[in-house]
């Protein structure tokens, strides 16, 4: 079943691939569930629709706001909350007491690729007035949740892997699976990441590479993101 | 589609300024603002707007690559990214006249 329904002229690439991060989402990670990754997803469609919180606001300690029952720890909902709605925020100090209130900072890096991803997802299809994927049923396994030795902390917030290439690739080395849904939505939304600096004049389906740059670097910028 | 040999930031400091040198490139800027500030009459007038000058397909495509940036810039400010070695200097000129010096992932991505 297509992610889409609609009448514009949505690349079938697009929305295979829509499909493809819904199934991941639900797929059991290296330290949440199934079920403890769709709640990140839902987690992000909340902070979207609710009332804007200021940056300095925790949503666990808004009376109310997040329901008791929540499967995913109150660092958790507090971080995807920040990360949606005020990148431009973040610091080494959050970042902290984020993995200080016991999440493990290679969990945080896996909350960090999904609730990244929805943000992407969900928001080309707010903007285009499609419905959201939906999301399927969760796997049952339990993640390994096991510290991998080989990820450490040195050049990010976060522990990473001893790899070549951009440092924004390098983010998400310690979950793997996150950077190759990373990769995957940059294949069909902006630039095969094999290709970032290596083709530098290509049109990218409708649009000239020039066009994908300014998209690019007016919405990083709006986002006040400095890299 | 193209664009004329010589390109310059105007489109990405912001929407006012022109072209910069690139087709539609205010527009598209235009098309980011209003997907970021998610303000329904301003983005469906803008939609129209982009569909009429250069095409719906050129309207999925754009909003594809913004909607990507709403990933790619939580990854890099929620894991305190820093610039990659090989671009700090060259990226000097460019940093300054986009304006992005002032951003706070600017400071903490060295921590």
């Amino acid at each position: 079943m297509p992610a889409y329904s609609t009448e514009l002229p949505l690349r079938s690439d697009l929305n295979d691939t829509h499909e493809e991060l819904a199934k991941r989402w639900a797929t059991t990670g290296l330290w949440w569930s199934g079920a403890e990754r769709l709640a990140i997803v839902e987690e992000v469609r909340s902070a979207r629709d609710s009332e804007p919180l200021a940056p300095w606001e925790s949503p666990s300690q808004v009376e109310g706001l997040i329901p008791d029952d929540n499967v995913l720890p109150s660092a958790a909902v507090d971080a995807i909350w920040r990360i949606t709605n005020h990148p431009g925020t973040l610091t080494a100090e959050w970042h902290a007491s984020i993995v200080g209130q016991g999440l493990d900072p290679e969990a945080y890096a896996e909350l960090v690729g999904v609730v990244a991803q929805a943000n992407a997802v969900d928001r080309f299809a707010d903007a285009l007035n499609l419905e959201r994927v939906s999301l399927p049923e969760p796997s049952r396994l339990e993640p390994a949740r096991s510290p991998d030795p080989s990820v450490q902390v040195s050049s990010h917030w976060v522990p990473t892997a001893q790899i070549k290439g951009p440092n924004v690739v390098k983010a998400l080395s310690a979950v793997p699976f996150e950077n190759e849904s990373m990769q995957l939505l940059s294949s069909v939304q902006y630039v095969g990441l094999g290709d970032l600096l290596a083709d530098l004049v290509s049109d990218q389906n409708s649009l000239s590479r020039m066009q994908v740059e300014v998209i690019a670097a007016r919405t990083s910028k709006l986002n006040e993101c400095f890299y | 589609m193209n664009q004329d040999a010589e390109v310059t930031f105007e489109a990405i400091d912001n929407s006012e300024s022109g072209d910069g040198g690139v087709e539609h490139g205010a527009l598209l800027s235009r098309l980011c603002e209003a997907i970021y500030n998610e303000d329904q009459n301003q983005l469906a007038s803008i939609k129209d707007q982009v569909v009429e000058s250069a095409g719906a397909d050129v309207l999925v495509d754009a909003v594809a690559v913004s909607a990507h940036f709403y990933m790619m810039t939580r990854i890099a400010d929620a894991t305190g990214t820093p610039l990659d070695a090989g671009s700090v200097e060259p990226s000097i000129q460019i940093r300054e006249l986009v304006g992005v010096n002032a951003f706070t992932s600017r400071r903490e991505a060295q921590k």
